[in-house]
């Protein structure tokens, strides 16, 4: 069994955990509580156990630790739907909060919580036979997600070398703020998710608003946003809980998705994009869900597409799709894209059998483009403003972050910026 | 890996975990926590997984100094525990962080069992030999022979485990003549001891240790004599009388007292 651990981090990363397992659930036909809903979508998948820990026949236990240095959005779970599906022992809070710092969620407030968090993580991972890796998700602008966040993953890295940490990071959208601090917070993660994940797939809440509301055909709220990143969290691992007849793995993603060590950030799309509430099955043909799959304006951060070239790309087709169409319509949106001149081969393709709920059939890409260079040029410009004027430095400074610390945190993602538009 | 060991960790676990959920609910219970923690990284500690002891061990010290009203007597112990640790682990930095903290916070509390506080300043000087610090090093063995002397008497032979110590020291240092004159002291203890206290191989290390000494002062037929003698014990006991090394973690919480 290929498990996956999965961790979410702060309020952010807990409301999409929200989303997330509401979806696993209904895909593996469980109950809200983890018991058993649906035998028959039970038996037709016998891997629950990449998500989910048996607890006993007909039992499930989501493989997750949910963490927040604010107890809100955890009990809001706690209290929902789903408060007897997580084991508590698997859910750690503590007060106070990050207060919006890196610095307090890094060093002041994460350094008294990280053992807890390491100890619930250790006999998590003791209970699976064969761990694959670790599915994380965070915001990075904030102060639990992108600091406690960041610690979480550089310790993962030390205690757990060989397995692969893929995070899912919300990043500071380009015009909506809910912070001032968001540049630092942002710089600093970008840091440590460089150094110490295998991939990041990077999310941009205002390239998730802009789909959901041009495909949604209305105003969209937080749910709609999270729904769409469970949705291609899901597809990332369907492969491992769905029998296919292509499979795919996380290894096999970075293999193929990461052509340079460093340069493992990522942005996603997922089709067909329709509302999560409408009752009907959503039939696409798949002429139309593969060009849907690869058009810009279905991904989910702010990409030069423009200024930019494709390094790699991986797309997973899930339901009722046929081979002969795949191989067809692929070959043609291969020709359409511009990748780069010493990236001969062709898109790495999986298909599983199991199509989302709501859905006949259901596409997602994984793509490695030289254009989220804008994405990490954007947080730098806004970074040197604040920093070279010395605006709030003070409160990094007063927990432990030096102005050097930062300044090579900057100099880091710089030169990530730098090497994707080299690498055009 | 031995699987008797594996099954006793995945039942320590789950008690840590449980332990985990009633102490999230009731604060008071946080010292059943601990015991349950300090028996996990035990076994993870012979499991060889110094990490995840430690990760162990500072949970117990977070969680306890979160409470508003931080036990003391628990927190000493987590310290020592901690030193002890790292002790074992080779960092001999943090170990004597965790040692001092240990012995001042204990210090603060009127601890007043010499034999424990002796145990760590023992420990506490065997650390800073290794990192080179003669100076600290003589001092804390001199605080815990004083230590020793007054709970056991001039004749103890954890009094005289000190002289050894001191005496391996001064050999170190090149201050030989001193070195003589603790091993001498040791010795004499130790001859006379009652056999049941000793450790098997304390005698025959003390011949050893004084052969080295005798053979830097140029006496060669008495570091031979001393040699013999070694052997002769070694040859008389049934593990081949090796010294043994060892050491024991001080101050830890006695719950039963």
């Amino acid at each position: 069994m290929r498990e996956i651990l999965s961790i979410h981090v702060g309020q952010c990363g807990n409301q999409i955990a929200d989303s997330f397992w509401r979806l696993i659930l209904k895909e593996h036909g469980l109950h809200e509580s983890g018991a058993v809903k649906d035998s028959t979508l039970v038996k037709a998948n016998t891997n629950q156990e990449v998500f989910f820990h048996k607890v006993r026949e007909g039992k499930y236990v989501p493989r997750a630790v949910l963490v927040d240095l604010e107890p809100g959005v955890i009990a809001r779970i706690e209290s929902g739907e789903m408060s007897e599906l997580f084991d508590e022992g698997s859910i750690i809070r503590k007060l106070p909060g990050a207060a919006n710092n890196w610095a307090r969620g890094y060093n002041v407030e994460g350094e008294r919580v990280i053992d807890q968090i390491m100890n619930t993580i250790d006999s998590a991972v003791e209970k699976t036979k064969s761990l694959q890796g670790f599915l994380i998700t965070h915001s990075i602008g904030g102060g639990s997600g992108s600091g406690l966040g960041s610690l979480i993953i550089e310790r993962l890295r030390q205690a757990y070398p060989k397995k692969k940490i893929f995070t899912f990071s919300v990043v500071p959208s380009p015009l909506i703020s809910d912070a001032a601090v968001e540049p630092y917070n942002a710089i600093l993660s970008l840091q440590k998710i460089r150094e110490n994940a295998d991939c990041a797939i990077l999310l941009d809440n205002e390239a998730l608003f802009r789909i959901a509301k041009t495909r949604l055909q209305r105003s969209p709220n937080y749910m709609d946003l999270n729904h769409i990143v469970a949705l291609i969290m899901s597809s990332v691992t369907a492969s491992l809980r769905f029998p296919g007849r292509l499979n795919t793995d996380l290894g096999e993603f970075v293999t193929n998705l990461v052509p340079f060590p460093g340069n493992h950030f990522l942005t996603a799309s997922f089709a067909p994009m329709r509302s999560a509430q409408s009752e009907a099955v959503v039939r696409t043909n798949f002429a139309d869900l593969a060009r849907e799959t690869f058009s810009e304006d279905n991904f989910t951060a702010a990409i030069d597409w423009a200024n930019g070239v494709y390094l790699s790309a991986c797309a997973l087709f899930r339901g009722d799709v046929k081979a002969k169409e795949v191989d067809e319509n692929m070959a043609a949106i291969r020709k359409s894209l511009n990748f780069a001149s010493y990236v001969p081969t062709g898109i790495k393709i999986g298909l599983a059998e199991t199509a989302p709920e709501g859905f006949a059939s259901s596409g997602l890409a994984l793509v490695n483009h030289t254009g989220i260079a804008m994405v990490f040029e954007r947080l730098l410009q806004q970074f040197d403003i604040m920093f070279d004027n010395h605006a709030y430095t003070h409160w990094y400074e007063g927990a432990g972050v030096s102005r050097s610390w930062m300044q090579s945190a900057r100099d880091t993602v710089a030169e990530l910026a730098q090497s994707y538009r080299d690498a055009g | 890996m031995n699987s008797s060991l594996e099954r006793q960790i995945a039942s320590a676990a789950r008690s840590v975990e449980e332990a985990r959920r009633i102490a999230y609910r009731d604060p008071s219970r946080l010292g059943d926590l601990v015991e349950h923690i300090n028996v996990l990284a035990e076994l993870r500690q012979q499991e060889g997984d110094f990490r995840k002891a430690e990760s162990l061990y500072r949970e117990a010290l977070y969680r306890i100094q979160d409470t508003k009203a931080p036990d003391k007597e628990l927190t000493v112990g987590v310290y020592s525990l901690l030193a002890y640790l790292y002790d074992r682990w080779g960092k001999h930095a943090e170990a004597a962080d965790f040692y001092k903290k240990a012995l001042d916070l204990g210090e603060q509390l009127g601890v007043n069992d010499s034999d424990k506080v002796a145990t760590v300043k023992n420990n506490l000087a065997m650390i800073y030999k290794n990192m080179r610090d003669l100076d600290r090093a003589s001092k804390y063995y001199g605080e815990a022979l004083e230590e020793f002397r007054r709970a056991h008497g001039d004749a103890s032979p954890k009094v005289a485990s000190v002289y050894n110590n001191l005496g391996v020291l001064y050999y170190q240092n090149m201050e030989v003549e001193k070195a003589l004159d603790m091993h001498l002291r040791a010795l004499r203890i130790r001859e006379h001891a009652d056999a049941k206290e000793l450790e098997p191989g304390d005698l025959s290390q003390s011949y050893i240790n004084l052969g080295a000494v005798y053979k830097a002062l140029g006496e060669f037929q008495k570091a031979h004599e001393c040699v013999e003698k070694a052997r002769a014990i070694s040859a008389g006991q049934v593990d081949g009388g090796l010294p043994v090394r060892r050491r024991s973690a001080a101050l830890l919480l006695d719950k039963t007292a």
